[in-house]
């Protein structure tokens, strides 16, 4: 048997969970090894020491001194019930506000940009003057969209390139 | 009365039923409050804190375990919670002995055989106090409570295995500490 074992065998002996094979074992390696001979003396007197441990008496009106702390705790209790509550309600009130949020920013419909009386005659292909007409119904799509470009620059003068 | 009735009414608020519960138990509450502080009126300071905290935690209580084992935990983990804040690992040396530095084991040896005992004993329980708080605890619980294996698992929360173990390993750390003051060569040794 090797020392390590033969620890783990005289603490276990210590409190009678050791079986006889193993108890006879470690006997036997007792004999012969001297270093675990003065481990078991000092295991010994470990556990002779703290298990004969002597306790000084209690104060003496235990209850009677405990008594007032109790209702003062009671006093207190609401307080701390509260406490706990409120600062439960600190993350949900948050969580809240910022789900409402989110749910008007989503769910609530934006009113559609507006778009200018001519912008919006040329998108039904209704044209913004009558003399145009002939013009725009001759000439083709490419041209219609080109004055659509035209007519956003006009609206959005920031969207024109600098030409120098 | 039943102690299970016991608890019933003091989970109702009657101050009466859990005086019963203080009276049966403050001893042992004490006692395990001294064996971690070594000093009687925090140990009496700390019992009175746990009885307030079981007292305020029996809505709680389901009666899963033994009311005493539910007290016990209460009790260990205020005790730890207490040794972590005011218990920082100690080093000790054989000066806590109150000796003289240079005074040697050999002197030391000369004196009565009784004060020798008791200079052992409170290096032993000095070095407890320096281990490590888990081991402290469940040395504390073992040896000097003398509380069953499965007791013991029960009030940690560790299954029976761990205790061994932890058991073991804290029984190999104090050894270890308290050898060179137990052997013959042993001198001005730092833990």
């Amino acid at each position: 048997m090797k020392c390590k074992k033969a620890e783990t065998f005289l603490s276990r002996s210590l409190d009678g969970l050791i079986a006889e094979e193993e108890k006879s074992a470690l006997e036997e390696h007792l004999k012969s090894c001297s270093a675990c001979r003065k481990k078991k003396d000092e295991y010994v007197f470990i556990t002779e020491t703290l298990r004969m441990e002597e306790f000084p008496e209690i104060n003496p009106f235990f209850w009677e001194r405990l008594q007032p702390r109790l209702k003062e705790g009671k006093k207190y209790a609401f307080l701390s019930v509260w406490k706990r509550w409120s600062l439960r309600a600190v993350p949900v009130s948050i969580i809240a506000v910022v789900t409402l949020a989110l749910g008007l920013t989503v769910f609530i419909p934006q009113p559609a940009a507006e778009l200018s009386q001519t912008g919006d005659l040329l998108l039904r292909n209704n044209p913004p003057l009558p003399e145009t007409v002939t013009l725009i119904e001759a000439e083709s799509g490419e041209n219609k969209s080109m004055q659509l470009i035209f007519l956003a620059m006009e609206e959005k003068p920031d969207l024109r390139r600098y030409f120098p | 009365m039943e102690e299970n009735r016991l608890v019933e009414r003091s989970k109702q608020g009657d101050e009466e039923a859990f005086g019963v519960l203080v009276k049966n138990y403050k001893t042992k509450v004490f006692n395990l409050a001294f064996s971690f502080t070594r000093n009687r009126e925090t140990a009496d300071d700390l019992a009175q804190e746990v009885f307030i905290k079981v007292f305020y935690a029996l809505e709680k209580f389901k009666f899963k375990s033994g009311f005493g084992t539910w007290l016990y935990r209460i009790a260990a983990n205020h005790f730890k919670d207490y040794m972590r804040k005011h218990g920082k690992e100690r080093h000790i040396s054989i000066e806590d002995l109150g000796r003289e530095p240079s005074q040697s084991v050999d002197e030391i040896k000369k004196k009565e055989q009784v004060q020798e005992a008791a200079d052992k004993k409170k290096l032993l329980y000095r070095a407890l106090q320096s281990l490590p708080e888990k081991h402290q605890v469940i040395l504390t619980l073992r040896d000097i409570q003398g509380h069953s294996y499965e007791e013991i698992a029960s009030i940690l929360k560790l299954s029976p295995g761990t205790v061994d173990s932890r058991l073991h390993r804290a029984r190999k750390l104090l050894r270890k500490k308290i050898a060179p003051f137990l052997s013959q060569e042993g001198g001005n040794h730092e833990m």
